[in-house]
């Protein structure tokens, strides 16, 4: 028997502003399962639900209907946040913290004791080439810094799956390029890592499924099993390109 | 459990010192102290008394801006600069998060109040004050800290889910009625004596003495601060009976802040 860290089914959300009173449906019946240890890619054009869908597996939103659970618990349960690393699209920290303290601060609230919280931090700040800034106050950080930094704090508690919303956005080609063998490192350790993107390059060298949001539905999914990794760009790019031409397509014929 | 309720508290509280608007405030309150010395020394004999009602008059009004302008947006200023992300999707219950922000900002208010209270004491002893005089200033200080710590988890509340401004306007609003509020029942009887004028009457009534029940009272909270710096020693009875009965106040608060963070998104 499989066994899916990530489980939902017929999962809608609707967002509604109170003061229009208007519903915008922005996950129509996403139904997503993703095994243990396996890396998967959700991608999609902007607007297209990727961070309500991960928003929705952390409890930060509420659920309109359908089914979600996280290693069988419920969104947002601290005994599901306890193994979850999550990395925010453009995250935002205290201004008033250097990275260390802010590390820190992360780590006690993992429960983690003193002296491990400091090795961790010190381990994880030279994994994301940082160590040089620990001491800095976050409010003098470029974008690029406070990504590295929203990586490594996702990593303080050695998570069992990472969730992380657009992870390579505001890194330079060196910072993409240490996101890549990152992940390949937390892939060999076999943890489950989930991440959005609009970057098709970055997600076809380390996915091993992709999922295809579009408009609020899950409109394809492929396994990338193509070991040997040449020449998969082309392929996910056209077949990326195709889903969504075909959606919109049916889309306008049934209008 | 509690290490994650701690490094919140922790973490509000450095914010809170590592603001330089904190500052501005307590050298604010020390040149009104100043000039309180200095208009006691121009009239004649009553310098210490000058002196203790104007330190105790700024105590209370410099503790209570701070206590407002960063209540208000304690929790506000999470959600607005999305920090809450980080926090709210680590495994700590929302209570913890809740009360852990108001334990911090409180312990700031407590050395602040703390500080100034210190330098009126001190500044009081060196004009001759006598020590009994003194034990009943600093429990007056005392009780201004217990209604800023009523204050601060009205504007707890109000941040959870108003901007700044509204909830500076909702709390003020709070804290003149729970100073009204013994008016406001009084109002209210005498409405119902005279139960033959208008028709807006009932309803004025109504609400009147809905107020006094929502509200704690707390022009008793300035009755026994008068007592207690007019130095006439007030009973341990009356003063344990404040300080649950507003403690009451700020759990219920804090409850309600919970359970406003507890259903409300975070988008
Ligand atoms: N709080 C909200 N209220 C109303 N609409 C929202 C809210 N959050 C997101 N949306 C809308 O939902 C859609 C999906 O947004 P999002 O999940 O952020 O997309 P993505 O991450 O794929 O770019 C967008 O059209 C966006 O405008
Ligand atoms: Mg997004």
């Amino acid at each position: 028997m499989t066994n899916y860290v990530i489980e939902t089914s017929d999962l809608i959300k609707d967002h509604t502003s109170p003061f229009l009173r208007k519903k915008f449906r922005a996950l129509d019946r996403v139904t997503i399962r993703v095994p243990e240890g396996q890396t998967y890619g959700l991608l999609g054009l902007n607007g297209a639900g990727k961070t309500t869908f991960l928003k929705l597996l952390l409890g930060l939103l509420k659920v309109t209907d359908g089914q979600v659970s996280v290693f069988g618990h419920e969104p947002g349960s601290p005994k599901a946040l306890a193994r979850i690393g999550f990395l925010p699209e453009s995250p935002y920290f205290y201004s008033h913290l250097t990275a260390q303290e802010f590390l820190d601060l992360v780590g006690k609230l993992f429960g983690m004791n003193g002296k491990t919280r400091k090795a961790k931090s010190l381990e994880l700040l030279a994994m994301v080439s940082m160590a040089e800034h620990a001491k800095r106050p976050l409010r003098k950080y470029s974008k690029g810094m406070l990504q590295r930094l929203g990586l490594a704090q996702s990593l303080m508690n050695d998570p069992d799956i990472l969730f992380w919303d657009e992870p390579t956005s505001g890194l330079d080609p060196i910072g993409r390029r240490d996101v890549r063998q990152i992940i390949l490192k937390l892939k060999s350790q076999g943890k489950t890592i989930f991440f959005n993107s609009h970057l098709l390059p970055d997600v076809n060298e380390v996915c091993d499924h992709v999922g295809i949001l579009h408009r609020g539905r899950l409109i394809g999914e492929k396994a990338i099993t193509d070991s040997a990794g040449t020449g998969r760009y082309q392929d996910l790019e056209k077949y990326f390109l195709e889903t969504i031409a075909q959606a919109d397509q049916s889309r306008s014929a049934n209008s | 459990m509690f290490s994650g309720l701690g490094a919140i508290a922790l973490n509000t509280f450095r914010e809170t010192v590592r603001d330089r608007i904190l500052y501005a405030f307590v050298l604010f309150a020390f040149l009104f102290t100043l000039a309180g010395i200095i208009l006691g020394s121009l009239s004649i004999g009553q310098n210490e008394r000058i002196l203790q009602d104007m330190g105790l008059a700024v105590i209370s009004m410099i503790g209570g801006i701070i206590a407002i302008f960063l209540g208000t947006n304690l929790v506000y200023k999470e959600i607005d600069r999305r920090t809450i992300y980080l926090i709210l999707t680590k495994p700590i219950a929302r209570w913890q998060f809740v009360l852990g922000k108001y334990l911090g900002l409180s312990f700031c208010i407590f050395v602040v109040t703390g500080l100034m209270g210190i330098f009126l004491v001190g500044l009081l002893a060196v004009f001759g004050a006598e020590v009994k005089a003194l034990v009943l200033v600093a429990q007056a200080i005392g009780l201004i800290y217990l209604e800023l710590l009523f204050v601060i988890a009205v504007a707890t509340f109000f941040s959870t889910f108003a901007t700044p401004l509204m909830s500076v306007l909702f709390t003020l609003a709070i804290w003149l009625i729970g100073h009204m509020s013994q008016a406001l029942l009084e109002l209210s009887k005498l409405s119902q004596a005279n139960t033959s004028d208008a028709a807006c009457i009932p309803s004025c009534t109504k609400l009147g003495q809905v107020m006094y029940w929502i509200v704690p009272d707390l022009a008793k909270l300035t009755q026994v601060r008068y007592e207690l710096i007019s130095l006439r020693p007030v009973d341990c009875e009356i003063l344990f009976y404040l300080i649950t009965y507003i403690l009451a106040y700020i759990i219920f608060l804090l409850l309600l802040s919970t359970l406003v963070t507890e259903q409300r998104e975070f988008s």
